[in-house]
């Protein structure tokens, strides 16, 4: 179920209006967003994920590159969940919502490191999964599924 | 073996989503993960101990790095990605209809829940009904499932104690004994005695043979039966008991914002249980009581998945008899690959597997193929406990946390 009670925070001091997928928030207000949401109580971060939007041509309109960074947190108590997201041009970093959840920590290094996004303000983004020295996020929508590398891989 | 509680089953109405009963913890002290090794200061120097990736303790092939001051660990920090296959790449690549035999091999001891969960996120993806009888069996498998799994972690974790037990080996074999019961009854239904491919999109893949329900409710009265034979050998022993009481403790909050489930946030006091709050398949239906322990430590973990175990099998035995009649799928036969197409859209569904909410958010653009599909595995949150627990612990203690966290690394690295 989602929460109704941030849904009015967040239009209320954010200006946001939240759908089914909740409110995009920009990237300047997200730490205070978080912030805003665990006094609420929303303690339990559920994951944070992102996906990659290549440049897109919609008539004259060009609609570059972006990063959608997804969260979704929940209320244990009230068994409410929140999800938000945060989309940013490519290349512009994401704040890291680490010092508020602390399992943001390895959530978003696995964004980091699969999808591409830059947490600014992370204490220690390294890639996760995938060996230090890869090249490039392989869940980049044009990153093909049999990029040739070194040797070994 | 008379089930007690087949009373409890099958309420005529479903009954509403209840609310967990769920402290509101303060911050507790916590170890500090980041901290700068280099700026230690004691009596001589740091030891860096890699532990792994090859190691049998690491549950597969995780490696911790350990910075130890003589034998107390200072500082951790794991490695993951051992077992990376880019299943979330794959799953891009594939059509909804071909993305389920890939996520059996995810959690390799517990294919049945990661199979619900994909199946249940592209159904509501598509919004697509199943019928009753399919929802029965959904929850028999996953319930069944569940005790498989927490006795090859039972037994696993026996092991780790090694001969401070008096032979670890002998729980092993008993309890890996048991799970070849349930694994011969997966093996009846499906034909598959590890990566069953039993849920599809819409309903199941195979209906009940004649008999199963005779031979489950046989094997799950076995099983429970031999139970508080296992306990008798671990909990009874005073070595056990020291070598875990007081161990690896994690306080509610923590175990929260790192977003811990299942069992190993159950120990920590919290009462949330994704079956009884968000009720999927057929649990609207029949009385779930999670197994709860307060202490945050290996010892309340091993308590709540043993709980666990009963309860799981007190749910499917009282399902099995009052399976309804009725079709198995709730829509046409997938034919081809392309046959599911959900329209455009988000959904993020997440179910209580044995190791804890298994979510999977999944997005659409109305293609035959998942535009995003991301699989939320408990086992890399519970992995990420791990900079925060081993700290002031000993490598034996390392061992014995890491085994009660019960991570799955095909799981955890996907």
């Amino acid at each position: 179920m989602i929460g109704q009670d941030v849904a009015q925070i967040a239009h209320e001091r954010f200006g946001l209006e939240s759908g089914e997928l909740g409110p995009s928030v920009p990237r300047e207000r997200l730490l205070e967003f978080a912030s805003a949401l665990c006094e609420a109580g929303y303690l339990y971060l559920v994951y944070i994920s992102a996906m990659h939007h290549p440049a897109t041509k919609n008539g004259e309109a060009e609609v570059p590159a972006r990063y959608t960074v997804v969260y979704r947190v929940r209320d244990l108590a009230r068994g409410l969940e929140f999800p938000f997201r945060c989309e940013v041009p490519l290349g512009t970093g994401v704040p890291s919502v680490a010092s508020v959840w602390a399992g943001a920590d390895w959530q978003e290094r696995e964004a980091y490191d699969l999808v591409g996004p830059v947490f600014e303000g992370h204490p220690d983004l390294r890639r996760i999964m995938l060996p230090e020295d890869w090249e490039g996020h392989p869940l980049h929508r044009d990153y093909a599924i049999n990029t040739p590398h070194h040797p070994w891989r | 073996m008379a089930m007690s509680a087949h009373a409890t089953a099958h309420t005529s109405q479903a009954k509403a989503a209840e609310l967990p009963r769920v402290p509101t913890p303060a911050i507790g002290p916590r170890a500090n993960p980041y901290l700068d090794a280099d700026s230690f200061e004691g009596e001589g120097d740091l030891m860096v101990l890699n532990m792994g990736p090859q190691h049998p303790s690491t549950h597969g092939v995780l490696r911790l790095k350990l910075w130890l001051d003589g034998e107390v660990v200072i500082k951790a920090v794991p490695y993951l990605g051992y077992l990376h296959r880019g299943v979330e790449k794959l799953l891009e690549k594939l059509s909804y209809v071909q993305s389920t035999p890939i996520v059996d091999k995810n959690d390799y001891v517990a294919s049945m829940t990661n199979e619900l969960a994909l199946v249940m996120a592209f159904e509501k993806l598509e919004g697509c009904e199943v019928p009753r009888r399919a929802r029965y069996l959904r929850t028999i498998c996953a319930e069944m499932q569940r005790v498989a799994s927490h006795l090859l972690w039972l037994g696993t974790f026996a092991l780790d104690m090694g001969g401070a037990l008096g032979g670890g080996t002998t729980a092993f074999m008993y309890c890996l004994r048991e799970r070849e019961r349930i694994l011969d009854l997966f093996e009846e239904l499906t034909g598959a005695r590890f990566h069953y491919h039993m849920m599809q999109i819409g309903g199941v893949r195979h209906d009940l043979p004649v008999g199963w329900d005779v031979h489950m409710k046989q094997v799950a009265a076995d099983i429970r039966a031999r139970i508080p034979e296992y306990e008798s050998m671990l909990s009874a022993n005073p070595i056990f008991r020291s070598r875990t009481k007081g161990i690896g403790r994690i306080d509610a909050r923590l175990a929260m914002e790192l977003g811990l489930s299942g069992p190993n946030l159950r120990a920590c006091g919290v009462d949330f249980d994704l079956r009884r709050s968000q009720p999927y398949a057929a649990y609207d239906e029949i009385e779930v009581h999670s197994a709860l322990a307060y202490e945050g430590d290996v010892y309340a973990r091993y308590q709540v998945r043993v709980a666990e175990m009963y309860e799981s099998l007190r749910i499917a035995t009282a399902l099995v008899d009052g399976v309804p009649a009725g079709p198995i799928m709730g829509r046409k036969p997938i034919e081809t690959v392309n046959a599911v197409k959900p329209p455009a859209g988000e959904a993020y569904v997440a179910i209580d597997s044995p190791r804890g909410e298994l979510g999977c958010w999944v997005v659409s653009d109305g293609s035959p193929r998942p535009y995003r599909c991301k699989l939320r595995p408990p086992s890399y949150h519970a992995l990420a406990a791990l900079p925060y627990l081993l700290p002031g612990t000993t490598i034996p203690d390392v061992v014995v946390i890491l085994g009660s966290l019960d991570p799955i690394m095909g799981e955890a690295d996907r």
